[in-house]
């Protein structure tokens, strides 16, 4: 869109800059496809996750999240074989609004998620294009119905989720994979798990954690059948030569209820397996959430006490200084 | 701040009033007319643009009105690199294996939507567009279809302007209206052979249409565009085509795409879902008679005891705005009752279907 362009700095050629292609991939097309990364997990093994809460002294609540590549670097190439997923999120508020906004009733949520300019194989400008937007939009339905917003009248929260590294849509060796955006997905459950984890970690009432889970349906690359399909877990997109439908959720594992679907593909008649195997994925992700906010609790109340008793002891030891 | 479209000035009793209605066993619509699964009415005409390649105008009886028109170019292709000496193994490849399948690009459709009084980029615009091209590029079947050789391509630009503004959520009118655009979109017929440059019949009779009919066969065995059809619950009720007062009452809305099946020909299926945020969670909640002291209650004293109170009247009646998703057995109840035989999807395609194309 010519509107969205960035006038102000040095840019690059719009277009994206290509990862170099070396003549040893072109002169045997074969070597090519050695290359290619397979899926090692079960199909309902998840990858491993890392979660931190409070981050970032300033905000009222953060988070950091990575989901780290699941194939091992080998030596042979430079180029990685699959991406990881590593995300920031950060809570500004809740804080009175601006006295000129309009009278609200509930806390207004807004969301803002943004790819670093690094985070893709094609680099992202500094302004929100239309997927950094919507994605935007679907990270806001998932947190909105967990928040109890009419605690917090005339306030405002922000929700500021930076990707620094994203998954990708497909093998980079796949023409076809590029734009296909089934990457989103996972970078989706990603925001809504670290978003989440921050909103606990900020203190703000919510009605239960809202967790993000991806499920998706394969072609079976063992057989040779067009319509053997498998459902997997968590899957990572370049491990996959042909995704036919995913699904991700914002689940709430003790109401079970979910706040945010984003399906799509040829799902065919029946989408239910495909958002239970999403829910079965977002239960992996809470099982580490709330192992790392119980541990965030619990530092966080030691710190206390520790500094309260040496607070004490510091008072012991003071000399009462008589002239 | 991010304008909410479909927010109405209704006061928490007429929220709480309307709420009560809608729950009932059958729900009392707002149109009293109407049962759960009726649409709305509506009209419709085809082909209204001459300079586009298809479009459409669909215009509700409360006023809403959406226009779409759907334009062709032909685009190149971008090459991989490939070293010299196996320029001419690339093409014979090409020759040998000439279908079109799975070589189609997201990117080859382009969509924009325009709704007065928002920006482009505001969250509403935006959102619609990608609900509605997810939808296109889902199956796979239109995206090959712009596929000429190696080199050149169809690039689809999809325009849907909302004439008026939007007095109810417009995703559902404006999937409808693009449906009947690109059932009358007609592309050039192709002369040329394999990997020449292009070259088209400028015959406009000769046209193909980019979604092929044939009356031989039945509605549900045919390729149709896929169709958006909006889902509120409201209690244990599921609502189809809800009008904007419904919404503002509802626990979740489901947005379901689907198209028909295709060759098994029994119902519809799914190509994409979405949740959609319910603009109920905006709403005021009410102060009841027992909070209040003008009505003989007594205020709270503390804003901790205001929050007592307020948990302990979660069901006495008096409006508070929903809190969390959707059961998971109702996402699966709403599927069900759109996709199955005889269901609202087929019911809502073959509706659109009976619209005289052409």
């Amino acid at each position: 869109m010519a509107t969205n362009t960035d006038r102000r700095r040095n840019n690059p050629p719009s277009g994206g800059t290509h990862a170099p292609v070396f003549a040893r991939t072109l002169r045997e097309p074969e070597y090519l496809q050695t290359l290619r990364p397979t899926r090692t997990r079960g199909p309902n093994e998840l990858r491993r996750i890392f979660l931190q809460t409070s981050i970032i002294p300033s905000a009222s609540g953060s988070a950091y999240l990575e989901i780290p590549s699941s194939s091992a670097n080998s030596s042979s190439t430079l180029i990685p074989p699959t991406s990881s997923l590593k995300i920031t999120a950060s809570i500004q508020g809740p804080k009175p609004l601006p006295r000129s906004a309009p009278f609200s009733p509930s806390l207004l949520l807004t969301t803002t998620v943004k790819f670093a300019p690094f985070a893709t194989r094609h680099r992202r400008g500094y302004i929100r294009d239309n997927t950094e937007r919507d994605l935007g939009v679907h990270l806001e339905t998932a947190l909105r119905a967990v928040i109890i917003g009419e605690r917090w009248p005339k306030s405002g929260v922000e929700v500021v989720v930076t990707i620094l590294e994203g998954d990708e849509d497909g093998w980079w060796g796949d023409a076809h994979a590029s734009g296909s955006g089934w990457g989103l997905l996972n970078v989706l459950a990603g925001c809504i798990t670290v978003a989440s984890a921050a909103i606990t970690d900020a203190g703000i009432d919510c009605v239960d954690m809202v967790c993000g889970g991806v499920a998706a349906i394969i072609r079976n690359p063992d057989s040779r059948d067009e319509e053997d399909l498998v459902r997997v877990l968590d899957p990572c997109p370049a491990e996959h030569k042909q995704v036919v439908a995913a699904c991700a959720v914002g689940y709430l594992a003790s109401r079970d209820e979910v706040t945010e679907i984003w399906m799509k593909g040829d799902v065919g008649p029946d989408p239910d397996a495909l958002i239970e195997g999403a829910t079965h994925a977002s239960v992996g992700s809470l099982a580490v959430v709330k192992e790392v906010l119980l541990e965030a609790l619990q530092a966080k109340f030691q710190g206390q006490i520790e500094s309260s008793q040496g607070a004490q002891k510091r008072k012991a030891q003071d000399v009462e200084m008589t002239g | 701040m991010p304008p909410q479209a479909a927010l109405v000035n209704l006061s928490p009793a007429e929220l709480s009033f309307l709420r009560s209605a809608l729950s009932q066993t059958p729900p009392l619509r707002l149109d009293v007319t109407k049962g759960p699964r009726d649409f709305r009415s509506m009209r419709a005409e085809c082909d209204v643009l001459p300079s586009a390649n298809g479009s459409a105008r669909i215009a509700l009886e409360d006023g809403t009105e959406a226009l779409v028109g759907v334009k062709a170019e032909v685009d190149t292709t971008p090459q991989r690199p490939v070293l010299g000496e196996q320029e001419h193994v690339v093409t014979n490849n090409g020759d040998e294996d000439s279908s079109a399948n799975g070589k189609g690009r997201n990117g080859w459709i382009e969509m924009s939507v325009q709704v007065p009084g928002f920006r482009d980029d505001d969250a509403l615009p935006v959102f619609l567009a990608s609900m509605l091209s997810d939808s296109l590029l889902a199956g796979g079947q239109l995206k090959d279809r712009l596929y000429i050789n190696t080199r050149f391509h169809w690039k689809l630009y999809i325009d849907i302007l909302l004439l008026s503004p939007p007095l109810s959520y417009p995703l559902g009118l404006l999937s409808m209206a693009t449906h009947l655009a690109l059932l009358s979109t007609h592309l050039p017929s192709l002369k040329s052979e394999k990997d020449e440059d292009p070259l088209f019949d400028d015959d406009w009779a000769a046209a193909s249409p980019l979604y092929p009919r044939s009356s031989s066969k039945p509605l549900t065995a045919r390729d149709m565009p896929p169709v958006i059809i909006l889902a509120i619950a409201v209690g244990p009720n599921i609502i189809f085509d809800p009008a904007k007062e419904e919404l503002a009452v509802a626990d979740a809305v489901l947005a379901v795409a689907c198209t028909t099946s295709g060759g098994s020909g029994a119902g519809a299926k799914i190509v994409s879902i979405r949740t959609i945020d319910p603009p109920s969670h905006l709403t005021p909640p009410a102060v009841p008679n027992s909070m209040n002291s003008a009505t003989g209650g007594t205020a709270p004293d503390s804003s901790a005891q205001a929050l007592t109170m307020r948990e302990m009247l979660a069901t006495s009646g008096v409006w508070t705005p929903p809190r969390g998703g959707m059961k998971r057995g109702l996402v699966s109840q709403v599927t069900k009752m759109v996709v199955e035989k005889g269901g609202v999807a087929e019911e809502v395609i073959g509706a659109l279907a009976g619209i005289e194309v052409g």
